[in-house]
């Protein structure tokens, strides 16, 4: 009992000495994500891979200021898969906790509802998920990639492959709506005729294009009749599939293409929120020969990302951190680009010598801030967007994905509707 | 033909066309092609461009098969140890460092080293034989003429109605001397249709108005887009242009029936789906009354089943459980390991066929511990049993959770469910037709057990008034507790089904428990036959509302509203009980 007592005060005192030397040379850092409902499966690596990036780099000195360093202090927050938590814990880490800078969100109506927080406290947001675009908030910082990194090279590719007819599914919510539109129009003006875009349109009064595609609900099961109509429309040959599907319901609709006989050589279907980490879920055999469009792969040959993906194994072997799963652990993009986000805060932090958001914010904008990441250079842009290495691969047995292509160094352009009806209408 | 190459052989097929090899195997040219593909793959250029084209008429297998990995970069360069470069393939099964045997294409033998031991190589340590994408492409092409050659006519089909896409004309002759040798009836007409449509890029206009009629013949579907080009282009003579209008008309007609035909045999499926889904719903809720919340979990633990004998099949199953909590300061550790049994080939494809009985023994072993232990105290009060299911059904879920992960797990099909067949035009994926005949068979056995057995009479007799049957010295106790492991039970087999079409995860069950429910009320609570109309008709209506309105969510908006408006005019649902313990 005495031992244990003596143990407790020497726990205490050793808390209070951790809390003062805290207070002088510690920075908090917030991770806002989902660790528990229907996101959870997703946003729960991206927590993971924040912990490795702040681990490395205290384990490296800290951030560095003058001649002070300061050590990460991470303060995570679930943001429960429910958007109106989001934002309130988006205030709580800015007010109550005051972290010098946030990683988080994965889904677009998670960034939308935290935003105006992060307007109205002056804090800074850095996204790291593929998204739709049309946004641009002083606050935040889109490591992510554009749709323009992702859906325009990937349609690029396949017009290289001679496709001629593109059918357009996704999950009906704003990211796959957005990024669909962009394509349509996109593809008319690649020279695409109307009736080669299969998947429906819809129109206002004015009878303006509004949507473009076939959506489903989250968790859809039955794709009978979508398959079937696909089918029809491949018939002719020269015809792929963009899919925009998110979440379980790729895997009813694969084992239907698969079923149905609609081959990779025959009718290909690239889709763009399937990575390694969602493909360790998938029957993977009914996806063989199907592509992929990321910033990042986990097969890149370079040195950076070997010796990156060796760190990550020896972190999940030693970590102690609580709820972090140690096996069967892919990378993919969306984590990659989250811990070259906390790379590319610290190289600006360290030039601007603050943690000052303002201060940081012009730093990053003047487009010196740049990092060799896993998947090849970062470089932040005055828009907020990063400049960043676009791969297309296609999906082997094994859950990885082999390169076929990379487009180097592109530039990361948010706002593409607008230029896209110019150019049309110019067309006209 | 020696047993190693009968492996590669095997292998390289995958185990697809099983048994087809031995036939079209020939030993005499077997080995020149063999050289032939080596040099293909370690030359370069114009020297490469001529051997595959010389590979493409060989129409052997291994061609195919080569060319086919080649492509997806599954041919790699093995160093030899006196410096020559082997192109080697690696085989299918992995060991436990993720490494496998390495073929020989030269010879289709195993690599070994001196003493004479099998060589195993990881994927990420050997160099690919690189393809650009030029070199891919007409690897492709190979492969396509390579293809007009294939032993499996299904396979013939599709290289034909490629070359016919192409709309390069230069194919024609081809394609004619290969219509001259044709045997099989569905390849000799896309070896017409093919024709027809590289008939449509000729010159003379009169060529190509034959070459219209006849795919309106044919009832081309793949023809349209081609024949609408035609007639849009400038310049075409206004009497190919009435051709191609007709030729349109009737096709797009067909298109019609197919879809007609198509839809049908959809809401089949969607219904025979429901009804295997709520079969199980229909014992539990419809004839012993208890509102069952788990019963989605029961179709969990079918389909959980189903994954744990594959695995068994393939490389075993394992799994370690550290509970939450401690007790007397130390954690509580439990697992267990299942040794797998590593089949393959047939063996493992009728994994299946061991999981489907599996799975409604383990999901009726699960319904007899729940009735057991909680529901046989509740038969008198629904609304406890409500809750009481409910949370049983969270547990679950956070069981599933702790012993398979909270990602969903992989289940693959059986290859003998994969693909599908045509008639005139409209295919029918095996796995559906699976699902209807499976259907099909779990009603007629229910209804067998349920009127033509003693064990049904006694179910009827308990389920129609408990106490009278009690007092007439029916052990009530235990019909109630077999009748609900038996319910439970026919939810397991609905899982092992569901597993071969959508996901497997902890809350499967959440997907299909409100349509499991909307089956049984709407056909009549307590009616199995008003379940098996309800089932067929809810499906039905939503592929034929999906079809005509265009969009998946509008079908099930409609059907769920019509459903509401029914019952308010039908509270009963379609077949009304008429019994007295449901009043």
């Amino acid at each position: 009992m005495k031992l244990y007592l003596s143990k407790w005060l020497g726990a205490c005192a050793a808390l209070m000495i951790a809390f003062n030397a805290m207070a002088a040379d510690t920075i908090k850092v917030g991770i806002l994500h989902s660790l528990s409902g229907t996101m959870a499966i997703s946003e729960t690596s991206l927590r993971d891979m924040l912990l490795f990036a702040f681990d490395e780099i205290n384990a490296a000195g800290g951030v560095k200021i003058g001649d002070k360093s300061y050590m990460i202090e991470p303060v995570i927050v679930d943001g429960a898969s429910n958007w109106p938590l989001f934002a309130e814990k988006a205030k709580q880490l800015l007010e109550e906790d005051k972290v010098a800078v946030v990683f988080g969100c994965w889904t677009s109506v998670s960034r939308k509802s935290v935003l105006p927080v992060f307007e109205k406290d002056n804090g800074m947001l850095f996204y790291p998920v593929q998204y739709e675009g049309e946004e641009l908030s002083k606050n935040i910082f889109y490591t992510a990639e554009a749709v323009n990194q992702q859906a325009t090279p990937a349609v690029d590719y396949l017009l290289a492959q001679g496709k001629k007819k593109f059918y357009l599914i996704g999950t009906d919510y704003v990211y796959p709506q957005t990024t669909n539109l962009i394509l349509y129009k996109y593809l008319l003006l690649h020279g695409i005729k109307l009736e080669d875009i299969g998947g429906g349109l819809r129109k206002d009064d004015s009878g303006k294009v509004i949507s473009a595609g076939k959506y489903t609900p989250f968790g859809h099961t039955d794709y009978q009749q979508i398959v079937a109509e696909i089918k029809q429309f491949a018939a002719g040959g020269d015809a792929c599939v963009v899919n925009t599907i998110n979440g379980d319901s790729n895997v009813p609709f694969f084992k239907e293409v698969a079923a149905a006989g609609l081959t990779p050589a025959d009718c290909p279907v690239v889709s763009f929120s399937l990575a390694e980490d969602e493909l360790r879920a998938l029957p993977t055999k009914d996806l063989v020969g199907e592509l992929g469009c990321w910033t990042y792969f986990m097969s890149i040959k370079s040195r950076d990302n070997k010796a990156f993906l060796k760190r990550w194994d020896a972190w999940l072997k030693t970590e102690d951190h609580p709820g972090v799963v140690k096996e069967k652990r892919a990378v993919d993009s969306p984590m990659v680009l989250s811990y070259d986000g906390v790379y590319l805060w610290k190289e600006a932090v360290e030039k601007a010598g603050s943690f000052d958001v303002d201060k940081v914010r012009e730093t990053l904008e003047s487009g010196d801030i740049s990092f060799e990441g896993p998947g090849g250079k970062n470089t932040m842009q005055k828009n907020h967007h990063t400049t960043k290495n676009v791969y297309i691969g296609d999906t082997l047995a094994n859950g990885q994905f082999k390169i076929l292509k990379t487009f180097n160094a592109v530039y990361g352009e948010p706002f593409l509707l607008k230029d896209l009806d110019e150019k049309l209408s110019a067309m006209k | 033909m020696n047993l190693a190459q009968k492996l590669l052989v095997w292998f390289l097929s995958g185990g697809i066309f099983l048994g087809c090899f031995s036939a079209q195997a020939d030993p005499t040219s077997d080995s020149t092609i063999r050289e032939e593909l080596v040099q293909a793959i370690l030359s370069d250029g114009q020297a490469q461009q001529k051997l595959l084209n010389e590979l493409a008429e060989s129409g052997a297998k291994v061609v195919h098969d080569v060319l086919t990995a080649w492509t997806r970069q599954g041919v790699y360069l093995y160093e030899g140890p006196d410096g020559s470069k082997v192109p080697i393939l690696l085989d299918d099964q992995l060991d436990g460092e993720g490494k496998a045997r390495a073929i020989r294409i030269i010879d289709g033998q195993f690599v070994k080293d001196a003493s004479g031991k099998e060589l195993r190589f990881a994927s990420a340590d050997l160099n690919n034989a690189e393809t650009d994408m030029r070199l891919r492409s007409s690897i492709q092409q190979s492969m396509d003429t390579l293809a007009l050659s294939a032993a499996n006519p299904e396979e013939r089909n599709s290289a034909v109605l490629k070359l016919g896409n192409s709309q390069k004309p230069r194919y024609i002759p081809i394609l004619q001397a290969k219509l001259a040798k044709e045997a099989d009836l569905a390849v000799r007409r896309s070896l017409n249709e093919a024709i027809a449509l590289l008939q449509l890029a000729d010159p003379d206009p009169k060529t190509q108005i034959a070459a219209v009629q006849h795919l309106a013949e044919l009832k081309s579907i793949g023809s349209v887009d081609n024949i609408k080009a035609l007639m849009n282009k400038a310049g075409c003579p206004p009497d190919v242009v009435k051709a191609c209008h007709g030729a349109v008309r009737v096709i797009e007609n067909h298109i019609g029936f197919v879809n007609f035909i198509g839809t049908i045999f959809h809401g089949l499926s969607l219904g025979s789906i429901l009804l295997v889904v709520a079969l199980g719903l229909a014992i539990t809720f419809g004839l012993m009354g208890i509102i069952n919340m788990a019963h989605g979990e029961m179709i969990a633990v079918g389909a959980y089943t189903c994954y744990v004998i594959q695995n068994i099949f393939g490389t075993g199953f394992g799994f370690a459980i550290t509970l939450p909590f401690s007790f007397g300061g130390k954690n509580i550790h439990f697992g267990l390991h299942i040794p797998g049994l590593n089949t393959t080939g047939l063996w493992y494809e009728s994994y299946f066929l061991f999981a489907i009985p599996l799975s409604f023994i383990m999901a009726a072993l699960a319904g007899l511990a729940i009735e057991r232990t909680v529901i046989r105290f509740l038969y008198r009060r629904p609304l406890e049993s409500l809750l009481a299911t409910w949370g049983i059904s969270l547990v679950m879920q956070q069981l599933f959770r702790m012993v398979f992960g909270a990602n969903n797990v992989q289940v693959n099909s059986p290859s003998w469910l994969l693909g599908h067949f045509s008639v005139n035009d409209v295919s029918f994926d095996y796995n559906r037709v699976f699902v209807i005949a499976f259907a099909l068979a779990i009603v007629l056995g229910t209804w067998l057990l349920l009127t033509k057995t003693p064990l049904g009479l006694l179910i009827r007799a308990v389920m129609q008034n408990r106490a009278m049957a009690a007092s007439l010295g029916v052990r009530t106790a235990r019909v109630n507790m077999l009748t609900f492991a038996f319910g439970s039970g026919l939810a397991g087999l609905a899982g092992a089904f569901l597993s071969q079409i959508g996901n497997v995860g902890p809350s499967l069950g959440q997907t299909y428990i409100v349509d499991s429910f909307m089956t049984v009320v709407l056909g009549g609570v307590g009616s199995i036959v008003g379940t098996v109309c309800s089932a067929f008709g809810i499906g039905t209506a939503d592929e034929v509302l999906q079809q005509t309105t265009g969009s998946p969510v509008t079908g099930k908006i409609v059907v769920l509203v019509g459903i509401i408006l029914f019952l308010q005019w039908k509270p009963g649902g379609l077949f009304a009980s008429r019994s007295r313990s449901l009043d």
